[in-house]
Parts: C-alpha cells; sequence; structure tokens
C-alpha cells in the first residue's frame, strides 16, 4: 500500500550520468509529511558521499546493522539486513585507500551486531535469528553457533580480560558465553529489552528500553553496580563506555548524547548536550565511538552527519557535511586513522520511506585530520 | 556609609549561601541553578522540597542536604524561594552584620570563633544551632567484591580496600588472569547484598576534596595504543562547588534537560517523553515547533523493522508461528549442542 502510493504518486527519483550510477534514496512522501531528505536537485550525487569519503565495494544488498574493525589489522566486518556477515581488508598507502572483499558468512535473519576478539582472529555476529556466530575468519574456519536467546541479540561485545562473549538480546537478558559451552555460563535479568551495551573493561554499560542505563563491574558481573535513568529524556539508542572507564556516553532518539561519570564525586562533569538536528527537525544519535587515540568522540546520526567532539572541552571538533542517507552505525580501526561509517536507511520514518527497489546501501570510509579528532584545549569562557 | 537599616529594599541575597544580587529574578535564577538543581538528572526544581520529592521519586534517593549551601543552612526542610521564606532571625542577622560591616572587619579577623549565642551575628550560621548533619556517608554499593570475597574468588588478584562511594580507582588492579576456572565457580555468589544506589547524595561540602582521587589514570596499563595521557584532561582543577554552568559556546550544552520547544513534553513532570505514536506526526504549521524525526518510545528502529511480515518466520497463523518456533528452537538448540557446523 505504501509503495503504491509512492510510485503512483509523486515518488521522485534521480538520476545522474555518473559512473557511481545509484539511485539515491529520495523520496517524496505523500500525505502530511514535509519532504525532508529530497530537498536536493541536481546535486543529490554530491550528497550521498559529500565528505567525499572512500567507498567500500560491493556495497551489502540491504542495510548496515555493524561495522567493527579488527583490534589488531584494518579489516572491516559489516553485518547487514541482507542476513549477511562480510569483510574487507583494507590497505592504506598515504591518503589513498583501497579494499577488497575477503569473506562473508551468512544467519538465518538479519544480523544486527558483531564483535572481534582482541585477538584478532575472530569474529562473532548475532541477530534476528536469536544466535551469535563465531567465525575464526583469520584462520579461514567455518562459524558455529555459540550463543542463543528468546529473541533478537541486539548488541554483543568480547570481554578480553574474561574471554567470555556478552550478548545482549530484545528478551530482557545478558548472557555470557565461554565459546567452548552451550549454555551460557552466567544470564543477567535487565529490566528491560536490550538495546546497546559497550564494554571497556572492567566496566560494561548496558542501555535497555524504557531509558534504563545499568552499569556493571565485570569483576562481580552478577551484580548491577548502578543503576540509573537517562539523563536523556528520550529513547536510548546507544551507549559507549569512555576508554578510561570512567564513565559512558549516552545517546537518545533525540538529538541529544549524555556525558555521564560513575563517580559520584565527578557527578558535576556529567552534561548533555544536542546534536544531529536540523531546523526543527531531530534526528536519532545511531552511533558513538571514542577515538582510540586522542580521547575524543564521534556521534553518527538519522540526519546522515558525523561529528567530532571532545567532552572534556566541551566542543564540537568538526562537523561533516550530511549525507542524504542516515548512518546507523560506524567505528574507528584500531589506530583511529579511518572511521568507517554506514549510509543507508536505518528506519527512522518508518516503512513508509522504504523503497527496496532503489534502496541503496553504502559503507565509506572517512581518514580523519588531526584537527578533527585531536583534543583541544578548553576555551576560555569569559564568564564568572 | 551611615544608611539606615534599610537594605531590604536593596540587595537581595541568597539564604543558602549568602550570596548577594541585583535583584530576585537572578536571584531566584540562581537558586534553581545551584540549590534546587537535582544532582542525577540535573533538573531544575522550584524549591528544595520539590527537589527532594523529584529526587525521591525518580530516582529513589533521600536528600537530607540544600545542595551548595553552607553549613546551617542546609535544611531541606525551610521553604525557601528568592527573598520569601527566610526566618526573621537569619534576615535580622545578615542585615545586622551588613551595618557592622566596616567597624567588625577587624574584630571579624581577631575572633577565631564565635561561642554559640553570641552577639556578633556571624555568616557561618555560628549563631544558629547548626544542623544536624549527618554522619559519615551512609555506605553506598561498592564497586567490587569486599573482603568476604576472597574465601570464594577462583584465584583472582583482589581488589585493594574499599573506598566508598568509588567507581574503581583506576590503574591500581592488574588485569586478572586467563583463568582455566570451572564455570560454576566463575562469578561467585556472595551474599553482601549489594542494593540499588538508594542513599543520599554526597554532601556538597565533601565535593572540593575530590580532585584529590586518583582518577585518571586508565585502570590497568592499556595493550594499545591508547596511553594514559589521555585520562589527563580529569586531572583538571574541578570546579570546587560545582559550578554547572557551560564553559563555553561550541556545545550547544543543555546542562539540564529541560526542552524549549513548544511541542516537547512538559518539563515540570517526571522525565518521560510524550506517549508512543507509531507514524511521525505532521510538523506543526507554527514556525518554531520542533520534532522528532523518530518518536515511537515504545519501540526501537530495528524492533519496528522486525515487526514486517517478511521477518516472521512463517506468517500464516499465530499457531502454526509458535509450533514452528518451536521447532526452530530444537533446531538451534541441537545446532549449538552439536557444534555442526553450515
Amino acid at each position: 500500500r505504501a509503495s503504491d502510493k509512492r510510485i503512483g504518486g509523486r515518488q521522485l527519483t534521480l538520476r545522474f550520468p555518473s559512473s557511481s550510477s545509484t539511485l539515491p534514496e529520495n523520496t517524496i512522501s505523500d500525505g502530511p509529511r514535509l519532504v525532508i531528505m529530497a530537498t536536493f536537485g541536481a546535486a543529490a550525487n554530491a550528497n550521498t558521499n559529500p565528505n567525499k569519503s572512500y567507498e567500500v565495494t560491493p556495497s551489502p544488498a540491504d542495510s548496515i546493522s555493524s561495522l567493527s574493525f579488527s583490534p589488531r589489522a584494518d579489516i572491516l566486518v559489516a553485518t547487514s539486513w541482507d542476513n549477511q556477515v562480510r569483510c574487507w581488508e583494507i590497505s592504506r598507502s598515504g591518503t589513498s585507500l583501497a579494499t577488497a572483499p575477503k569473506a562473508s558468512i551468512s544467519h538465518d535473519q538479519p544480523v544486527l551486531c558483531s564483535a572481534w576478539k582482541d585477538d584478532g582472529t575472530t569474529v562473532f555476529s548475532g541477530g534476528c535469528d536469536k544466535q551469535a556466530k563465531m567465525w575464526p575468519l583469520l584462520s579461514g574456519g567455518q562459524p558455529v553457533t555459540v550463543a542463543m536467546h528468546d529473541a533478537p541479540i541486539v548488541d554483543m561485545a568480547w570481554i578480553p580480560g574474561m574471554n567470555l562473549l556478552v550478548t545482549g538480546s530484545w528478551d530482557k537478558t545478558l548472557k555470557y558465553w565461554d565459546t567452548r559451552q552451550q549454555t551460557p555460563v552466567h544470564t543477567q535479568q535487565l529490566p528491560d529489552k536490550c538495546y546497546s551495551l559497550s564494554v571497556k573493561h572492567p566496566l560494561l554499560v548496558v542501555g535497555t528500553a524504557d531509558r534504563n542505563l545499568i552499569v556493571f563491574n565485570l569483576q562481580n558481573p552478577q551484580t548491577e553496580f548502578k543503576r540509573i535513568v537517562s539523563p536523556l529524556k528520550y529513547q536510548t539508542r546507544c551507549v559507549t563506555a569512555f576508554p578510561d572507564q570512567q564513565g559512558f556516553l549516552v545517546g537518545s532518539i533525540e538529538g541529544r548524547v549524555g556525558v555521564h561519570h560513575l563517580d559520584d564525586s565527578q557527578q558535576n562533569k556529567n552534561f548533555t548536550f544536542k546534536c544531529h538536528r536540523d531546523g526543527n527537525e531531530i534526528y536519532s544519535v545511531n552511533a558513538l565511538n571514542f577515538h582510540p587515540v586522542h580521547g575524543t568522540f564521534a556521534t553518527a546520526g538519522s540526519d546522515g552527519a558525523f561529528n567530532f567532539w571532545d567532552k572534556d572541552s566541551k566542543q564540537r571538533l568538526k562537523a561533516m557535511s550530511r549525507c542524504s542517507q542516515p548512518i546507523p552505525c560506524s567505528s574507528f580501526n584500531h589506530d583511529g586513522s579511518i572511521y568507517a561509517y554506514a549510509s543507508c536507511y536505518d528506519w527512522n520514518k518508518g516503512a513508509e520511506n522504504h523503497n527496496p527497489a532503489t534502496a541503496k546501501s553504502s559503507i565509506f570510509l572517512h581518514m580523519p585530520q588531526e584537527s578533527e579528532v585531536k583534543a583541544k584545549p578548553r576555551v576560555a569562557s569569559g564568564r564568572k | 556609609m551611615g544608611k539606615k537599616k534599610k537594605r531590604a529594599t536593596e540587595k537581595v541575597w541568597c539564604y543558602y549561601c549568602d550570596r548577594e544580587f541585583d535583584d530576585e529574578k537572578i536571584l531566584v535564577q540562581h537558586q534553581k541553578a545551584k540549590h534546587f538543581k537535582c544532582h542525577v538528572c540535573h533538573k531544575k526544581l522550584s524549591t528544595a522540597s520539590g527537589m527532594v520529592i523529584h529526587v525521591l521519586q525518580v530516582h529513589k534517593e533521600n536528600v537530607t542536604k540544600v545542595p551548595n549551601s553552607k553549613e546551617g543552612r542546609d535544611s531541606t526542610d525551610i521553604e525557601i524561594y528568592g527573598m520569601q521564606g527566610i526566618p526573621p532571625d537569619v534576615l535580622a542577622a545578615h542585615y545586622g552584620e551588613e551595618e557592622e560591616e566596616s567597624p567588625a572587619k577587624v574584630a571579624k579577623i581577631e575572633i577565631p570563633s564565635v561561642p554559640l549565642g553570641a552577639a556578633v551575628p556571624r555568616p557561618y550560621g555560628m549563631v544558629y544551632q547548626p544542623q544536624q548533619v549527618p554522619g559519615a556517608v551512609p555506605a553506598r554499593p561498592m564497586y567490587y567484591p569486599g573482603p568476604p570475597m576472597r574465601p570464594a574468588g577462583p584465584g583472582w588478584p583482589m581488589p585493594p580496600p574499599p573506598r566508598p562511594q568509588q567507581w574503581y580507582p583506576p590503574g591500581s588492579v592488574p588485569p586478572p588472569p586467563h583463568l582455566g576456572y570451572r564455570p560454576p565457580q566463575l562469578f561467585p555468589v556472595h551474599g553482601m547484598g549489594m542494593n540499588m544506589p538508594s542513599s543520599s547524595p554526597a554532601p556538597p561540602g565533601i565535593q572540593p576534596s575530590s580532585p584529590a582521587m586518583p582518577v585518571s589514570q586508565p585502570l590497568f596499563p592499556v595493550v594499545n595504543n591508547t596511553t594514559p595521557s589521555q585520562a589527563s584532561p580529569f586531572s583538571a582543577p574541578l570546579p570546587v562547588g560545582g559550578a554547572q554552568q557551560p564553559p563555553n559556546n561550541s556545545f550547544p550544552v543543555g546542562g539540564n534537560n529541560s526542552h524549549s520547544y513548544a511541542s516537547g513534553p512538559n518539563t515540570s513532570g517526571p522525565s518521560i517523553g510524550p506517549p508512543p505514536v507509531i507514524a511521525n506526526k505532521a510538523p506543526s504549521s507554527q514556525p518554531n515547533e520542533v520534532y522528532l524525526v523518530w518518536d515511537d518510545e515504545a519501540m526501537s528502529m530495528e524492533e519496528r523493522r522486525m515487526s514486517l511480515p517478511k521477518y516472521k518466520v512463517h506468517d500464516e497463523t499465530s499457531q502454526m508461528n509458535s509450533i514452528n518456533e518451536a521447532i526452530d528452537r530444537r533446531i538451534s538448540e541441537s545446532r549449538l549442542a552439536g557444534r555442526m557446523a553450515f
């Protein structure tokens, strides 16, 4: 029904005589919704990749749900709604990049999350088939199922200090898996569906539905160290632990990020800031990633933009140009020289705005300049 | 100045911290930002008791002291709004002290402490019975397992002695070795009964000592490229008294979560957003109205996408669904058990 409306109605597809030969996902929707994404004219091609990032090919057939770089090498893994887990090897020479697809595995249903083992040999992936698979891709091994939940697995992380995989699911549990065993080492009940989790050993932070944020000390994982209601008033979208484990970032659907410190004595350093808003539209913050070297971080949103921020001096370091499609996920590589982000539909406007025939999913690689990601000293405010 | 005691019409001042302001509006703003602000979510309330109730209802914590207030002025029972509600003796003492400022300055310096009930009113509340400060801060949930854990631990290195309310002090525990543990012993159950944080916040008076805490180093030497120096911003001097104002304008720092747009939720109630709406609402025709592009609070974007019929395993009937789900589950479980590659 929705597609009929669009095809018969005022769907606008923009074609360009360019080599990229892709139809950007620009549609005008019927009804009361305003034109939001397709306000660009002939320059729309530039808007699919306005930052002139390197595009990873071949691009997945459907939206990308997660991107993970190996902690040891420039190998990128992407999981997708087309049920595939793909891996590329990236090579850098100077300021240019090249990518080579290496291998892929499949799940039975869309794959939502991925994680690398800390030794860079193995990739874990999980998704709507309620399973997590372990893929020893460096050795060319076959994937095996190592985890199961009662509902889709939405996020996962490898815990290096304990050699365990932790998975979070819409079944309101976290499960810890020793990959050699069928049953989880521990199941932790959550107050609601898991939406996002992040590990920086021994800190584990989980964001669930209903705006719960739960912190665990992985040296005592059976007990919640702290549970708070999100400082953001809207649904939690993503959480990321500080590299120094002193706190975490939380992003919401309301274009806002919270910076939260765990120690009570540092609560006065907590703050929130608005981002990924355009005019009177407020977009969701979909991804938060710390730069592995500088301690600054990137946010990516449904508005198609990604920005770099410094939480200690409370500054935005760089605002990148908006792509025509939302960015649902992103990741830095192990040394921060590459920032990978996906540009594809994240469902932020529902099914009505998805046209599978013309939808394009891309993975872009951006090489941040030092000025974009290096921490800056605090600006003197002149205020008492 | 040889003015008469008519100062009530001149400067206004804050009961909690004795600061002076040019007019009452600014005083009220100051009180909201410094004394009536929730320490958890930074919501600004209108009175101290309102803030206490908010923290109790929303964050399940007991607040016993007004933040950033002086000793003897930190009671949450007194209802202060701007200049209203100040007890007359405090009021008089403040202005009486004003009058005596010049001649009494020397006297103040010479008299180190004033016996209670002394005629010379002092700004530090020495005239009044000091409020009964709650003693040691109530025990917070310990971050790491305490001494009782030791016998149960499967050989993990022992954490250092507990420090209350501490997130784990970084740099003090080496990474646990890879253990050949048996799973049942992995997470020793402890009977310490760590509860949800429900105790009162640290008295503001403790804050100035916080810079002394070693919070800046990473927990253990990090293997990868992250360097300890990246944490050094934390050793920057912490503002005493918890200055909350945004230091510069580069971040559109909210600081608090009050929404300023018309279509947002009311900011006075508990911090929950608008009720879930399935489709995106049409933007209002009013010029300054903003709206969330994704506004469904009840489900995430992925959940919405997964609700599409094409992702149902078999979408014949719900009965078939549950049977098929059970079959799928058994297949998956056998895969897990048999470790079949596929």
